[in-house]
């Protein structure tokens, strides 16, 4: 009995120890190099991890039930025909600067975001087919589009198109990224580009959206600063010169779990799962028996265990798993089956004559020519397929090149194979990769049905409609073997122990630092 | 050092930063990839909306058009507005100056100091293990890529000995590590030269003058000899602190400090074209002021030059 006693009071004593207290700082790493971060101009996912918590959204998306919520609209309506959202604004709101919220501030962030000197990178084009906004009354706004866009909620839930300060947009000009005001629960004290970013806490904040658990924010400030470098993360995090870092390397993992001190969050990320696009309109790969071999002779789970160390799970369609109308059937497409994919490439006439390893055809070796970019391990994914394909007797010839150059090659064609992957809460993401007319179309397909359900879903708002044309194109997509998934995305975080309460929205980027708080040790 | 001199000095800096300018102009134009579509391709955008953009940015005129429109910009002062961050780009450049001649001075001072220390040290003891030993740390410093030393410093002096900050800026403790992996470097090159030069000057007929008037070695050593290897050394630093202005890239990532040189790579890397121009002309112009800073100081160390300038 006095065993258990004692034993009793020690773990109190170790929860009391543990407990949350209100108060502290952390400092919180970032891993782009000093990038715009004024929401509604520049695109980087980055700047939505600190801006976030400094601006509020008009509505919200909770993470477990893909469900929207209010946020600085109360409620909202949508028009039958899908063209006109009014939305009513909660009252009492003010920005840091003192200025009040209400519709005429949203009009003026919608304006400023479509406006063309302001030549906006993203903001801009969530808003999809917008009109114009009207102010109905002084907490009533109405948004017009000139056709349905479904997309419009979740775009109007991201930071991109968060309500800013109408007065400090006004003031500061084109340096307002430098002295930014929202309404959210930290505000913006300063930042000096490439070297840090300084939030302190709201206190006057009390209309957080549901999905925040406290009315307030418990630390009482938060500082970015950037690591661009993979190698000096963990280092950084261990030297305790930061209490959370994004992007931890895969091959850091194991060493961090590893200690009492950190933890590693993963967190999966929604959207577009990387994917090599096989481009259909050049020969060989015109022919679907060498897409699809190439597709048979990939062992994925390898890759994912090898340059990923099986941080992030194996991807089997275009839309990770955690995304929004993801179907799970498409796992049933493509198992490693070398024996398969030889017979494939056999029977399209690919065989080995000359006895070199490389399979030929009319004297032709079969060669692919693979474009790759330095981030995101693609040359090291490119490198493990290439090894795989060999196996096979098909051969790849790579080059690295940077992000405009591969659009360009890839936009004309230039390519065999190319690598990429796009994140976003929405399937409507596949609209930018399998259009016809998409950037992205590197796979160069050209689908009327395909163009046709893309179309469409982005178009109808009923949600059971929509997963079944997304489940229509998850599966078009694989039939045709338009690309190779690889993986699905996974942001590894790594936190420190004393940090607690860390959540991240349903992007799986954008921390919720209201609810962050330190443990006491 | 005459009027004329110091003229002629200056009118052929005015060239040579027209050149860089011009240089940085037309060989961004000759890099493939279309800014626009870099920077609105993943958005969403429709191909009509990055042809809007792309004329808004200036770029469907001629090029002559665009070269004339960006000298005159220039002319007056103006660097433009950056196109991915659509902020001015001589603030930006500024705001990135200053940590970036704060960390290439100390590694300067640092270059300088362990280069011209192990150098001498060579040439003195020359033939013998300290040579051997001395040559031997500057070709280490010369060959070592700051990526690798950095991550080792960082591993050994941050994460074991716990003496000085992995990473950031604030202070001479954060700027230790980064000034001395990068000092390191440049003492390879110094050091080398500085031997060559001491050696020579040991030899020469002033020394073996000064020393049968019988001055003391030491004296010897460090007016006369040290006094002619100065200005090599010199015009090698000034050389590479050039470099030092834009290239310590590597550098600045691995410490995640910021800098031109990380500036200068994300703007390449999104065809940030202002952004690159403004960064080449700010290294150009800090290259051409200390090389200028230099040539003076040597023209004043060795009255040879004066002369002959003059």
């Amino acid at each position: 009995m006095r065993r258990v006693l004692l034993l009793g009071i020690i773990v109190f004593l170790l929860l009391a120890g543990c407990a949350p207290r209100p108060g502290g700082r952390i400092v919180y790493g970032l891993t782009l190099a000093p990038s715009g971060i004024d929401p509604h101009v520049n695109a980087s996912s980055e700047l939505g991890i600190p801006l976030t918590s400094v601006y509020d959204t008009l509505i919200y998306q909770d993470p477990e039930t893909g469900e929207f919520v209010s946020g600085l609209a109360e409620r909202w309506e949508v028009s039958d025909d899908g063209t006109v959202y009014t939305f009513y604004l909660k009252k009492g709101v003010k920005f840091h600067d003192g200025t009040p919220f209400n519709a005429e501030a949203v009009r003026f962030n919608l304006e400023r975001i479509t406006s063309p000197d302001l030549a906006s990178q993203k903001a801009r084009f969530m808003l999809g087919p917008y009109e114009r906004t009207e102010v109905v009354d002084e907490y009533t706004v109405r948004i017009v589009l000139s056709e349905p866009f479904a997309p419009l909620l979740d775009s109007l839930s991201q930071v991109y198109l968060a309500m800013a300060s109408p007065t400090a947009v006004e003031k500061w000009g084109d340096e307002y990224q430098l002295h930014q005001v929202g309404t959210g629960p930290f505000v913006f004290v300063e930042y000096v580009p490439g070297d840090h970013l300084l939030l302190r806490r709201n206190p006057d904040y009390s209309w957080g959206p549901p999905v925040y658990q406290h009315k307030t924010a418990q630390l009482d400030e938060v500082e970015f600063r950037f690591f661009t470098d993979p190698a000096t993360r963990s280092p950084a995090l261990e030297t305790g010169e930061a209490d959370v870092m994004g992007e931890i390397p895969p091959q850091d993992v194991a060493r961090l779990e590893a200690s009492p001190d950190f933890r590693v969050e993963a967190v999966a990320l929604p959207g577009a799962s990387l994917m090599m696009f096989m481009n259909t309109g050049r020969a060989p790969l015109d022919d679907i028996r060498v897409r699809q071999a190439l597709l048979y002779g990939t062992d994925r789970a390898a890759i994912v265990s090898t340059i990923f160390k099986d941080t992030s799970p194996v991807a089997y369609g275009p839309l990770t798993a955690v995304t929004f109308g993801y179907d799970p059937t498409v796992q049933q497409y493509y198992p490693h089956d070398p024996e398969r994919a030889a017979a494939l490439l056999d029977e399209a006439g690919w065989v080995d004559t000359d006895g070199d390893g490389i399979r030929d055809r009319d004297g032709e070796p079969l060669v692919l020519d693979m474009v790759l970019m330095s981030w995101g391990y693609m040359p090291e994914i490119g490198q493990l397929l290439a090894a795989q394909w060999a196996d096979l007797g098909v051969g790849v010839e790579s080059r690295v090149v940077s992000y405009p150059e591969a659009l360009e090659i890839a936009g004309n064609g230039g390519h065999h194979l190319i690598p990429f992957t796009l994140s976003g809460s929405d399937p409507d993401i596949l609209r930018k990769f399998f259009h016809s007319q998409a950037f992205f179309n590197w796979s160069k397909v050209e689908d009327a049905e395909l163009d046709g359900w893309l179309e469409e879903g982005a178009r109808v708002s009923d949600k059971d409609q929509r997963v079944e044309l997304y489940s229509q194109v998850q599966h078009r997509v694989m039939e045709e073997a338009l690309v190779v998934p690889i993986r699905d995305y996974v942001n590894l975080n790594g936190v420190s122990e004393r940090v607690q309460g860390l959540r991240f929205d349903g992007r799986g980027w954008f921390p919720w630092l209201i609810d962050v708080t330190l443990a006491e040790r | 050092m005459g009027v004329g001199y110091v003229g002629r000095r200056l009118l052929s800096a005015v060239f040579v930063l027209w050149l860089a300018a011009s240089l940085a102009f037309f060989a961004l134009k000759l890099t493939p990839g279309d800014p626009a579509e870099a920077l609105l391709a993943a958005s969403g955008a429709t191909p009509e909306e990055v042809a809007e953009r792309r004329a808004q940015l200036g770029l469907d005129d001629p090029l002559w058009l665009q070269y004339v429109r960006y000298l005159t910009d220039l002319a007056r002062g103006d660097l433009g507005q950056s196109w991915l961050h659509g902020r001015p780009v001589g603030r930006m450049v500024l705001e990135q100056l200053g940590p970036t001649v704060e960390l290439a001075v100390a590694a300067t001072g640092v270059g300088m100091a362990l280069g011209i220390g192990l150098g001498t040290l060579a040439a003195v003891r020359r033939r013998t293990w300290v040579d051997t030993a001395a040559t031997a740390v500057a070709v280490v410093g010369l060959s070592t890529p700051t990526y690798w030393s950095g991550l080792l410093a960082i591993l050994f002096f941050s994460l074991h000995l716990r003496w000085f900050p992995a990473t950031g800026e604030g202070g001479l403790r954060h700027l230790v590590l980064p000034a001395a992996v990068l000092g390191f470097a440049l003492a390879g090159s110094i050091a080398r030269l500085v031997r060559a030069r001491v050696a020579e000057v040991l030899g020469s007929p002033f020394v073996l003058a000064a020393r049968a008037r019988g001055l003391p070695g030491r004296h010897v050593l460090f007016v006369h000899v040290l006094k002619a290897a100065a200005g090599p050394a010199l015009a090698v630093t000034a050389l590479q602190f050039g470099f030092l202005l834009g290239g310590a890239v590597v550098t600045e990532t691995v410490f995640a400090r910021r800098g031109l040189g990380r500036l200068a790579v994300e703007a390449i890397l999104w065809r940030d074209l202002p952004v690159v121009r403004g960064v080449v002309l700010v290294g150009a112009l800090a290259y051409v002021g200390v090389n200028l800073l230099a040539d003076l100081l040597h023209a004043w160390l060795d009255p040879r030059l004066r002369e002959g300038a003059s």
